[in-house]
């Protein structure tokens, strides 16, 4: 492949989305700003930019990737990605915005009035976007290496340092910017050369593909384990998409409630649309690119198409085009969560910097600490991502979701709709759950179990989440004289519709 | 009984003008309408009520979802493995499993999405109303 047009298309998305870093700049003067651009963020603006947070490279290039090596089976990751939006929108849009935290962590602290909570669920937050952070920069790495062979190290640092300049750049504002236009950018890099592709597959003869029979159907192995992978599949990112850090940092941008609802439902339009095209090119690839399944590069499917099955000047810009979008999406998710974990962690630095008279004296604003936190944020991920094997891009993002979906999804579920739920509570299902779902991924990686274990542990949803759900419960109803006394004055913060004049003081 | 020497009060009063003295019901309206807003911030009995309402309705309305997507997208991986010639059935060419899940599904999610927010908002409306009827809705309806 010519290296001359995707390094172009690199460098073309990597300057494009530092000017626009470098455009919100200029409106970012306050912490506000910084954090949750100052709560102005319209619905159309606001839910393109989520959209462009959460098309990751797993939906990017993962879904086809793995469309191509499991098929039929592996629809339910694009179908979940999309489901967990829903639930977000019913269980916890509205009143997640109403509870006017800006991170987590602030949801635990105005919910259970306990710093102890706050400090879990910082952790929690630094974990899960960790989680989701190394696949990220390992799928770059990937690609600038199928793209312009250079090295894997090279693309990894490469979207590290991007991120790193854009965060501690612009904040918050500055990226919704970003974001909204990668969301565009990636629709359309998926969308133009497919239409070229399905053209050529007609003027093909339009072959169907050729697989062996338990690749069509939705059941490869159609016993126990199949099913079981599938429902964990399900239970993890029906649940888990609402305690993504990243995701659900841009719903304290939203004006109002109501307007989280309206943005909310508007992603599932935008996310819908999105993943109609994966699958394609998965299929595609099946036809066109089965050998990639021998070789184990099945990530790459979305950009060996264009020059496999059209080839000359035409397949290379296609190509540098999906480059392009793929590009787009490591750096949309990557900024995304760098700016959920420095969000968090600046926070608590700015806290404790208050009370060190060293740093006191230096004079430690929220601003400086929330850029020295995605500065150091980045750094873990990055050593990982370096030093670690690869996995499919796909499946390595479900360990982020099944930890979310054990932890942070009973506190925001609980929180909002129990009275009940004590600190105590809290505590005990955020370590319980974190504890399952964290494990497995330690076991899954630098031991690789068989058998049912082995299986257990490639998807834990299904055991950890319940885990995380019960203990949170049990731990409220054993300590049930500590429920917060001004629960039902959080309650009416969290569900009167703002327009109503009520106290709201918590 | 002014010169009470006992009293804990912290000024002593020296007013010694006349006072008016005043059954305290015959000044007192005869009738005072609390409103719902009212009876929320203070927390009482009825605010609780209807506080309790509220979030009962938007919890029914969110499970009703939950238990509508367990129902569909969750029984199709059941629906598929007990009914295997389902699986066998084209359409468009395509294999009826691969049309479900890769295409059908995302309208049928966004219309679930749609439905649940009218029910969300009208809650919200009707509960707006009961507690600050005096206000006309100022929020058009988008």
């Amino acid at each position: 492949m010519n290296t001359t047009y995707g390094v172009i298309a690199v460098a073309l998305v990597a300057v494009a989305t530092l000017g626009i870093g470098a455009f919100g700049l200029r409106f970012s003067r306050t912490t506000s700003d910084f954090y949750v651009a100052s709560r102005s963020i319209s619905p159309v603006w606001n839910s393109a930019a989520i959209g462009g947070e959460y098309l990751s490279a797993a939906s990017f290039l993962g879904v086809a990737g793995l469309v191509l090596a499991s098929g039929a089976d592996m629809l339910w990751y694009p179908i979940g990605w999309t489901t967990g939006y829903l639930m977000l929108l019913v269980f916890v849009a509205a009143p997640l915005r109403r509870s006017g935290a800006y991170t987590l962590p602030d949801f635990a602290q105005v919910r259970l009035q306990s710093d102890a909570v706050r400090r879990v669920a910082t952790l929690l937050v630094v974990a899960v976007g960790w989680l989701y952070l190394m696949p990220q920069f390992q799928g770059a790495g990937l690609t600038l290496r199928t793209v312009t062979g250079a090295p894997t190290w090279v693309g990894t640092v490469l979207v590290a340092v991007i991120v790193v300049i854009n965060v501690v750049s612009g904040g918050m504002r500055s990226i919704t910017f970003v974001q909204a236009f990668q969301y565009w950018l990636k629709l359309t890099a998926l969308l133009i050369p497919l239409f070229f592709l399905l053209h050529a597959w007609s003027d093909d003869g339009r072959p169907s593909p050729v697989a062996p029979s338990d690749w069509f159907q939705p059941f490869g192995e159609a016993d126990g384990p199949g099913l079981y992978l599938t429902y964990s599949v399900m239970v993890a990112t029906f649940l888990g998409t609402m305690g993504l850090p990243h995701v659900v940092v841009r719903f304290y941008t939203n004006p109002d409630g109501h307007a989280a609802r309206r943005t909310t439902l508007i992603v599932l339009a935008l996310l819908g649309s999105f993943y109609l095209l994966p699958t394609l090119y998965g299929v595609l690839g099946r036809i066109y690119a089965g050998d990639l399944v021998a070789s184990g590069r099945t990530d790459t499917v979305v950009l060996e198409l264009p020059s496999r099955m059209i080839g000359g000047t035409t397949g290379e810009v296609l190509a540098a085009l999906l480059t392009a979008g793929a590009f787009a999406a490591f750096l949309s998710t990557s900024s995304g969560i760098t700016m959920s974990i420095a969000g968090v962690v600046g926070q608590g630095l700015a806290k404790h910097a208050a009370t060190l008279p060293i740093t006191r004296k230096v004079g430690l604003t929220t601003i400086t600490a929330l850029r020295l936190a995605a500065a150091g944020g980045v750094l873990v991920p990055l050593a990982l991502a370096l030093s670690a094997e690869r996995i499919a891009v796909a499946n390595s993002v479900t360990f982020a979701f099944a930890l979310a979906a054990s932890t942070f999804c009973p506190l925001l579920v609980l929180g909002i709709w129990w009275r009940g739920l004590t600190a105590t509570g809290a505590i005990a299902g955020l370590v319980g759950g974190g504890l399952c779902a964290g494990v497995a991924p330690v076991l899954t990686i630098a031991w690789g179990p068989g058998g049912w274990l082995g299986v257990l542990m490639s998807q834990p949803a299904a055991w950890s989440v319940p885990i995380g759900f019960g203990l949170m419960v049990g731990g409220s109803l054993l300590t049930r004289s500590s429920v917060p006394g001004n629960v039902a004055r959080t309650m009416v913060r969290l569900h009167t519709p703002e327009h109503v004049d009520v106290d709201r003081r918590s | 009984m002014t010169d009470e020497p006992a009293d804990p009060g912290p000024p002593p009063t020296t007013y010694t003008g006349r006072v008016r003295v005043t059954n305290p019901l015959a000044a007192a309206p005869s009738h005072v309408r609390r409103s719902v807003r009212q009876e929320i911030d203070e927390s009482t009995g009825v605010g609780e009520v209807y506080m309790r309402s509220l979030i009962r309705l938007q919890l029914r309305a969110a499970l009703t979802v939950a238990t509508t997507l367990v129902l569909s997208i969750g029984a199709l991986p059941l629906v598929f493995l007990a009914f295997d010639s389902v699986t066998e059935f084209r359409v468009l060419g395509a294999p009826l499993p691969w049309v479900i899940l890769g295409l059908v599904v995302y309208p049928c999610l966004f219309a679930l999405g749609w439905l649940y927010l009218r029910q969300a908002e009208r809650a919200e409306r009707d509960f707006a109303e009961l507690v600050e009827p005096e206000r006309p809705e100022e929020r058009p309806e988008a």
